[in-house]
Parts: structure tokens; C-alpha cells; sequence
């Protein structure tokens, strides 16, 4: 299908995303119920800082640095890795493959119109946040917000290209799943989901600023909280993107190939 | 041995329209609707008969079979099976009854039956005597040789039905429930079946209870037809006498290779359905060779099917007939 | 039914024979899966290891006492993920499928059946992380628990695996009125994530959230606690009895789902 075809076809994948979505509604409440994991290390850090200080992070900040990212978390979210695994294994997406229109095209629409549900039950988490953190928590620099809008939409490709690639996986790896579990436990430690970068020891947090992990969660996250200077965070966008076109491209390499695959096994 | 008397099912089922004003208008007040599944039914079954339950989908065949297994809890009626109360689920009752549902099954998908068959071996207390004498004559009966290994998600559906009738029969049950047993499957494979509950129900004088919406099953297995439409019973006796009595046609199908004329065809039967290159007519089982013969010799056809009529219409018929008799009571 | 215990035993017997059975057919996944579950159990240790990186002592635990904390929730993890979880959730793949009939003709306990139905025996290497843990833990601490102590948190530890598969069974009765409820468990599982943080170091709504309505405080604190002979008799009297409570209030809701499907309620 042409790249017009696609542009002008996705309004209308979008607009049947967001009716999924809307039906869905139980499942999504629950998903979001169990993404409690940035409330208990509030609840805990809390607790620590409480009792003494800690290097960067009041209790203040710690509300703030955790409600980002339960924030970031929900906004940036996708499933396509379980529905290309399963479509795959069951053979459905022989089905896919038929109508005019790239799979991943229509799993990315899907997973987007997911996005403005999702910022409805954003914006009373964001007025929690600032009447519990405070103006004060958040980036004062124009310039910051002004990035936070690329650095979200930066956050929400990378993870879903990196799903969209280990699902593509699946065609050649029976296991394409533990694969993606080993991602999801790297990118817990990693991305700042569980432990913000800066409390780790420096060696580590060396290693951890420049790994892809961190633009998934912790790099929009620090946007916002103004942790970073202007010039910082421009340099950080460009590396963020960077990622995207290697993810992106990595994409459709395995794609094509494991399409040729896909085709000779009949599916 | 099995004896049921004014059994009824009754189901409240919420009703809601879609939209948003009836989703809010449900949260105060939901009507309810009372679905009459089985709506007094009576009958008595011996030892060793095979009787089979018509009627079309939704009818509350399978909620009949249901109450006698002791799956569902009847609203009203008295059941009794083997002189248990079926609902009372007693280990005794339990254990003298089998279930074989159509397309579903309860042997494990990863595993070969052949696990599954040691579960149900300790779950129904089988002595090892008895479950090896068992497991070699349902392997001849059934010819199931190759099939034990293999795991089950390998198997085919009509592979899969006969391991499936194997482990619903490893306890040696005295009564056999069916419920639609031969749904999905090719036509050898449905004969197989049939066959093999036949000859099991003749073996070990087992009781067999079949629930199908193909009349070919019942034709091939069962003396005895019990015909329940909307929760009631219609017919409880012998097939043959409800064959004879409902439609003796048969439907003959026809395609041609260009259009004839309408009295063409009605010289040979009744004509149901013309079209330029078909026809349908209906013609009795008597005058069929005749027609067939006639339709062959003076028509141009490119081919003829012969079948029952539908069965939705010999209920119907069915039912008008109860219907009118019905209302000709006083 | 009349209750038949040593029957009942033989049919849990061959129910894990199938699962081990079918365990054995793959095993490469025993050992990629086994290899996947130290790794999660690294990935549990690290938050745990950066917050007791900024202090030595938080709401008065040390760092290998909070261990032992997490070593109890990686070892009940293990029989949640590996045996609880799979099996129940059987339970809504038959009612899905239509297949519940059967398990509900067979002349054994229903809730015996599906309890049992599905057991990942590679659990077992979690099992082994988690008593690594415990000993590492016990080093730095520079003492062994006593025999009693053994014996209190082993009573400690059936009790919480009582509650677990209480609350487990809870979830799927709930998932007989409303079908899509499958992921009730996945939130289930997420909110037992918290368990691995000793209970006291939580306040206000999670406190009460923790001890009352999910009593993670149970399932792992009170083990630790116990291994360090910290646990009070009333604590632990206090805890087996709740758990008796939860027990049997998770078969009175079986029981009523057991009826609602087979409408005898009606």
C-alpha cells in the first residue's frame, strides 16, 4: 500500500482504535490499576526520605519524580508485542497480510488511539501532581516544555517499535516472548521505572544514561522536571530520535526478512 | 431407570438495549426476562435403550441432558437417574455416568490421550485389572492404536472424538450422555461413531442418551427419538412411526443447463424452487425412482442430489400437525 | 459428595504427573524459563539494594533483614506464578471453552481439580534463589535461626501460602458473574509485587491496605520476622487465624459461584 494510501487511511484507524479502546475500558482500568508499581516506590522512598535525606530527591521530589512517571508510563504504553505474537502463532496473521494495509501500520493505529483514553485518566493524575509536589517540582524553562511534546512522542515510538521488532521476532524464535520479558526486567531497572537513574551508583548510572532505556521513561521524566538544562535536553532529543530511526529500521529489516520466512512456511 | 416428570428450566435473563441512555437507564432499573429452556417435560427411559433427543438448536435439548447429569439444577420437576437425585451429585451417581460433549473435550491438548486416560484413571478410582481390559477393547473397538502417543493438538477432530469417547468410557459408565456428539465431523468419521456407541451400547448394556440436531445420527442410532421444540416435548416413540407420520418426501435438487418449462417439472413433482439453472422439487419417497428416472431421461441436466427436506421444515411440519391437534381439543 | 481425603490425595498425585509430564516435553523452555526467573529475581534485588544504599537501616530493618523479607516473597512468587496462577486460571479457560461440565461430572471436589491443574515445575530454581538469599542474608547477620524460629516461620509460611491461594481462588469465583476478568489476576499478581518490602515501612492508606485487604504484611513480613524470632505469639495467632478466616470465606465464594453456574440459585 502507498504511503498516501496509509496517510489517509489512518484517521479512520484511529477513530476504530479509540472505539476498541472505549470497549475494552474494564481491561484498560485494571492495566492501569496494576501499573502501581511508581506508588508503592513512592510509598517506600517516602519512608527513607522521611528518616534522613537523600542525595537529589526531597519527599517532594520523590512525589513528583514517581507521579512523572506513572504519567509517562500510561501515555507511552502498547500491547503490540502479545497481539503480533499471538496473531503469529495462531496463523491469524495470514489474515492481516491480505488486506492493503501494512500489519504494523494498523497495530500502531490501534495502540495510538489508545493514547487520548489514557490522557483522560492522565489529567486528574496530573492535578494530584501538582497539588501534592507543587509548581515548584516541574520545569520553570519554557523551552523544556516546549520538548516534553517530541520527548513523549519519541517515548511512545521507541517502545513501541522495540515491541513491534520482538514481535516480528517471533517468526524466527519460538521464545520471542522470554525475550521481551528480559527486556521489560532490563527496562525496569534501567528506564528509571523502578529507581531514578541519579540514585544509582555512578558507574552504573554512567552506563545507564547512554543505554535506549532511559528514553523510554526517564528522559521525558527529567524533561519535565527541569532536571536538565535546555541545551541538555535538545542534545538528549537528537539521541532519543536516534534511537527511533535504529528501532525504526530494525523494524523493517526483520519484517521483510521474516516475511520471505513467513510466506515459505505457509504460515 | 431414568424417569423425569414435569421437569422445568427456567433462566432470568437481563435484557439491555445498546446505547447510552438504556447502559444508564440499567443501572436503576433492568428488566428481566424469564427464558422457559425446558418447560415441563416427561419421560421414562429403561436399561440399555438408546433414545435420541431432536429438535433444533436452542430447543432445551442440551439443558435437558444437562438436569439428568446433574449439571444444572432444575427450577421445578422431579429427575431421577439409576435412583439418584442427580443434583445431589453422589460419588456413586458420578461414577456410573459419562458426558461427551461435540467439540469440546476434557483430554489435555499438550499431552497424548494416553495421560489423560492415567488421570481419569485415578480420579475414578479404576482398579488396574479392569482399566487394562478396558483400554484394550476401546483401543480395538476404536482402533486407537497409533493415536495414544501423539499429543492431542496432532491429532484430527475425528482422531481427537474417538479418544475422546475412549476416556468418557474407561469407567465402564452405565448411562452415556451425548450431547451432539458427531457436530463438525466428516461424514466416515460420523459413521464411525455411530457405529461404535451401537455396538458399545450392545456390549455392555449401557444406556445411552443422544442430544443432535442431524437427523442421520438418531436415524443410524436410536429406536427411539424424544422431540423437544421451545421446552416441550413434542414426539416420544418410535422413529420410523415419526417419519412415517411427519413428511415421507424427499427433496430433489436439480441443476440444468438451460432454463425449462415450469411444466416440465411439474410433471415429475411438486416444484419448490425455479430458477433459470436450477430447480428444486419436492416428491414422494414412492414416486421417487419414477421421477428420478423420468427427470434423468427428459431433462437437461448437469446433476441431481437427492436429500431429506430440511429438518426445521419437518418440525414444522411437526409441529403445525400438534399445533392443529392442539386446538381441535375441546 | 461425601469427602474422600485419601482419594483426593491420589488424584492431586496424578495431576502433578501430568504437569511434570508435560513440563519434561519441553525442556529447553525448563531451562530458558528457570534461566528467565533468576533473572527476575536480580531484577527484584535491585531497588532493594539502591534504597539501602543511601542508609543502613529503614523503619528499623537493616539491609540483610529486608532480605529475608524479599527471600520469603521470591519462594511464595514461586508457587504463585508456578502453581496457583496457572492452575486457576484454567478454570477461566474452561468456563471460556465450555469445558468446566466436565470437570464438574467427575466424582472428585471441583476446587481439588482445578487447584492442581497446571504446575511449572521450573519454579523450583526460584526456590533455589530464594534460599541462597536467605543464606547470604544470614551471613551478613553472623547467626543461624534457632530450631524454633525454623519451625515458627515454617508455620509462618504455610499460612501464607493459604492466604495466597484463599485470595486466588476469591478472584477466579468472581470471574463466574463477570467473564473479562481474567486480568483480575494480573492485578493481583502487581499488587503482591509490594510484598517484597517489609510491611512497617508503609504508612497511612497502603498500611491499611496491606494488613486488612491484602494482608501482604502476612504473606512475607511475619515469615522474616519469625526466621528472626522477632514474631510475637499473639502476631502469629493473630495471623492463623485470619488466615483460617480467609480460608474458609474463599470457600464459602466457591462454593457460591460453583452454584450460580449451575444455577441452583435460580
Amino acid at each position: 500500500m502507498s504511503v498516501r494510501a496509509a496517510v489517509r487511511a489512518y484517521p479512520a484507524l484511529l477513530r476504530t482504535g479509540f472505539a476498541g479502546a472505549v470497549a475494552y475500558r474494564a481491561e484498560f482500568l485494571i492495566w492501569m490499576f496494576s501499573t502501581n508499581m511508581p506508588l508503592v516506590m513512592l510509598a517506600i522512598w517516602s519512608a527513607v526520605a522521611r528518616e534522613g535525606p537523600v542525595p537529589g530527591y526531597s519527599q517532594k521530589g520523590f512525589t513528583a519524580y514517581y507521579l512523572c512517571t506513572l504519567l509517562v508510563r500510561m501515555m507511552t504504553g502498547s500491547w503490540v508485542v502479545w497481539e503480533l505474537t499471538m496473531e503469529i502463532r495462531q496463523g491469524t496473521l495470514a489474515l492481516r497480510l491480505l488486506r492493503p494495509l501494512h500489519p504494523l501500520i494498523a497495530y500502531s493505529a490501534e495502540n495510538l488511539a489508545a493514547v487520548p483514553l489514557r490522557g483522560v485518566l492522565a489529567i486528574p493524575l496530573a492535578v494530584v501532581l501538582l497539588a501534592t509536589a507543587g509548581r515548584g517540582s516541574l520545569a520553570t524553562d519554557p523551552r523544556l516544555w516546549i520538548m516534553f511534546i517530541p520527548a513523549m512522542m519519541g517515548a511512545w515510538l521507541l517502545t513501541f517499535l522495540v515491541m513491534a521488532l520482538i514481535g516480528t521476532l517471533s517468526l524466527y524464535l519460538e521464545s520471542a516472548v522470554s525475550l521481551f520479558e528480559a527486556w521489560l526486567g532490563l527496562s525496569a531497572v534501567l528506564s528509571g521505572y523502578l529507581v531514578p537513574l541519579d540514585l544509582f551508583p555512578e558507574s552504573i548510572a554512567r552506563v545507564a544514561r547512554v543505554l535506549p532505556f532511559r528514553f523510554l521513561l526517564s528522559y521525558p521524566v527529567e524533561v519535565l522536571l527541569g532536571r536538565l538544562s535546555a541545551t541538555q535536553a535538545l542534545l538528549l532529543l537528537a539521541a532519543q530520535w536516534g534511537y527511533v530511526a535504529v528501532a525504526f529500521i530494525a523494524v523493517v529489516v526483520v519484517w521483510r526478512a521474516g516475511m520471505k520466512r513467513f510466506g515459505a512456511y505457509g504460515g | 431407570m431414568i424417569d423425569v416428570r414435569d421437569l422445568r428450566k427456567h433462566y432470568q435473563v437481563h435484557r439491555r438495549d445498546p446505547g447510552m441512555r438504556a447502559a444508564l437507564r440499567s443501572l436503576f432499573h433492568r428488566p428481566t426476562e424469564t427464558v422457559r429452556a425446558v418447560d415441563g417435560i416427561s419421560f421414562h427411559i429403561d436399561e440399555a435403550e438408546r433414545v435420541g433427543f431432536l429438535g433444533p438448536n436452542g430447543a432445551g435439548k442440551t439443558t435437558t441432558l444437562k438436569c439428568l447429569a446433574g449439571l444444572l439444577y432444575p427450577t421445578s420437576g422431579e429427575v431421577s437417574v439409576l435412583g439418584h437425585l442427580p443434583r445431589l451429585r453422589a460419588t456413586a451417581f458420578l461414577q456410573s455416568i459419562t458426558l461427551v460433549m461435540g467439540q469440546k473435550q476434557q483430554l489435555l491438548w499438550d499431552l497424548p490421550p494416553a495421560e489423560t486416560f492415567l488421570l481419569n484413571r485415578a480420579i475414578y478410582d479404576i482398579p488396574q485389572k479392569e482399566y487394562a481390559e478396558t483400554l484394550s477393547e476401546l483401543t480395538r473397538l476404536l482402533e486407537l492404536g497409533p493415536l495414544l502417543g501423539k499429543p492431542t493438538r496432532q491429532l484430527s477432530l475425528g482422531e481427537r472424538m474417538k479418544c475422546e469417547l475412549a476416556v468418557a468410557l474407561l469407567h465402564r459408565p452405565r448411562v452415556l450422555f451425548l450431547d451432539e456428539p458427531t457436530i463438525g465431523l466428516d461424514v466416515s468419521m460420523q459413521a464411525t461413531v455411530r457405529t461404535f456407541v451401537r455396538e458399545y451400547n450392545e456390549r455392555f448394556s449401557a444406556t445411552v442418551l443422544l442430544t443432535s440436531h442431524y437427523m442421520d445420527d438418531v436415524t443410524a442410532l436410536c429406536p427411539r427419538v424424544i422431540v423437544i421444540d421451545k421446552g416441550r416435548l413434542i414426539y416420544d416413540g418410535a422413529l420410523d412411526e415419526l417419519v412415517r407420520r411427519v413428511r415421507p418426501d424427499k427433496r430433489v435438487n436439480l441443476r440444468l443447463s438451460r432454463p425449462v418449462e415450469r411444466a416440465d417439472l411439474a410433471r415429475l413433482g411438486r416444484v419448490i424452487e425455479q430458477k433459470d439453472a436450477s430447480a428444486i422439487l419436492q416428491i414422494g419417497k414412492d414416486q421417487l425412482q419414477a421421477a428420478v428416472a423420468g427427470a434423468l431421461a427428459s431433462l437437461p441436466l448437469v446433476d441431481l442430489t437427492i436429500e431429506d427436506p430440511p429438518l426445521e421444515e419437518v418440525m414444522r411440519d411437526l409441529f403445525a400437525q400438534e399445533t392443529e391437534r392442539r386446538e381441535a381439543l375441546p | 459428595m461425601k469427602p474422600r481425603p485419601l482419594h483426593a490425595l491420589r488424584v492431586v498425585r496424578a495431576l502433578l504427573a501430568a504437569s511434570a509430564t508435560l513440563a519434561v516435553q519441553y525442556r529447553l523452555e525448563f531451562f530458558g524459563q528457570g534461566a528467565l526467573a533468576l533473572f527476575w529475581q536480580a531484577v527484584t534485588l535491585v531497588p532493594l539494594w539502591v534504597v539501602f544504599g543511601t542508609r543502613s537501616t529503614i523503619s528499623g530493618w537493616t539491609f540483610p533483614e529486608a532480605l529475608l523479607v524479599i527471600g520469603w516473597f521470591t519462594a511464595l512468587k514461586a508457587f504463585l506464578e508456578g502453581a496457583i496462577s496457572p492452575s486457576l486460571m484454567q478454570v477461566i479457560e474452561h468456563v471460556r471453552k465450555g469445558t468446566l461440565d466436565f470437570v464438574l461430572l467427575k466424582p472428585v471436589d471441583a476446587q481439588v481439580l482445578v487447584s492442581f491443574a497446571k504446575v511449572e515445575p521450573w519454579r523450583i530454581i526460584d526456590l533455589f534463589g530464594a534460599s541462597a538469599i536467605f543464606i547470604y542474608a544470614f551471613r551478613q547477620l553472623h547467626r543461624a535461626p534457632g530450631l524454633a524460629e525454623l519451625c515458627a516461620a515454617f508455620a509462618m509460611l504455610l499460612a501464607a501460602l493459604l492466604v495466597l491461594y484463599s485470595i486466588a481462588i476469591v478472584v477466579v469465583s468472581i470471574a463466574f458473574f463477570a467473564v473479562r476478568v481474567d486480568n483480575l489476576m494480573f492485578l493481583f499478581q502487581s499488587i503482591f509485587d509490594a510484598a517484597r518490602w517489609p510491611s512497617t515501612i508503609f504508612r497511612g492508606f497502603f498500611a491499611v491496605l496491606f494488613t486488612f485487604v491484602l494482608p501482604l504484611a502476612l504473606m512475607t513480613t511475619y515469615p522474616a520476622l519469625a526466621l528472626l524470632g522477632r514474631l510475637s505469639l499473639r502476631a502469629a495467632l493473630g495471623a492463623a487465624l485470619g488466615t483460617l478466616l480467609f480460608a474458609a470465606l474463599s470457600r464459602v465464594a466457591w462454593r457460591f459461584s460453583m452454584r450460580r453456574y449451575t444455577s441452583a440459585s435460580s
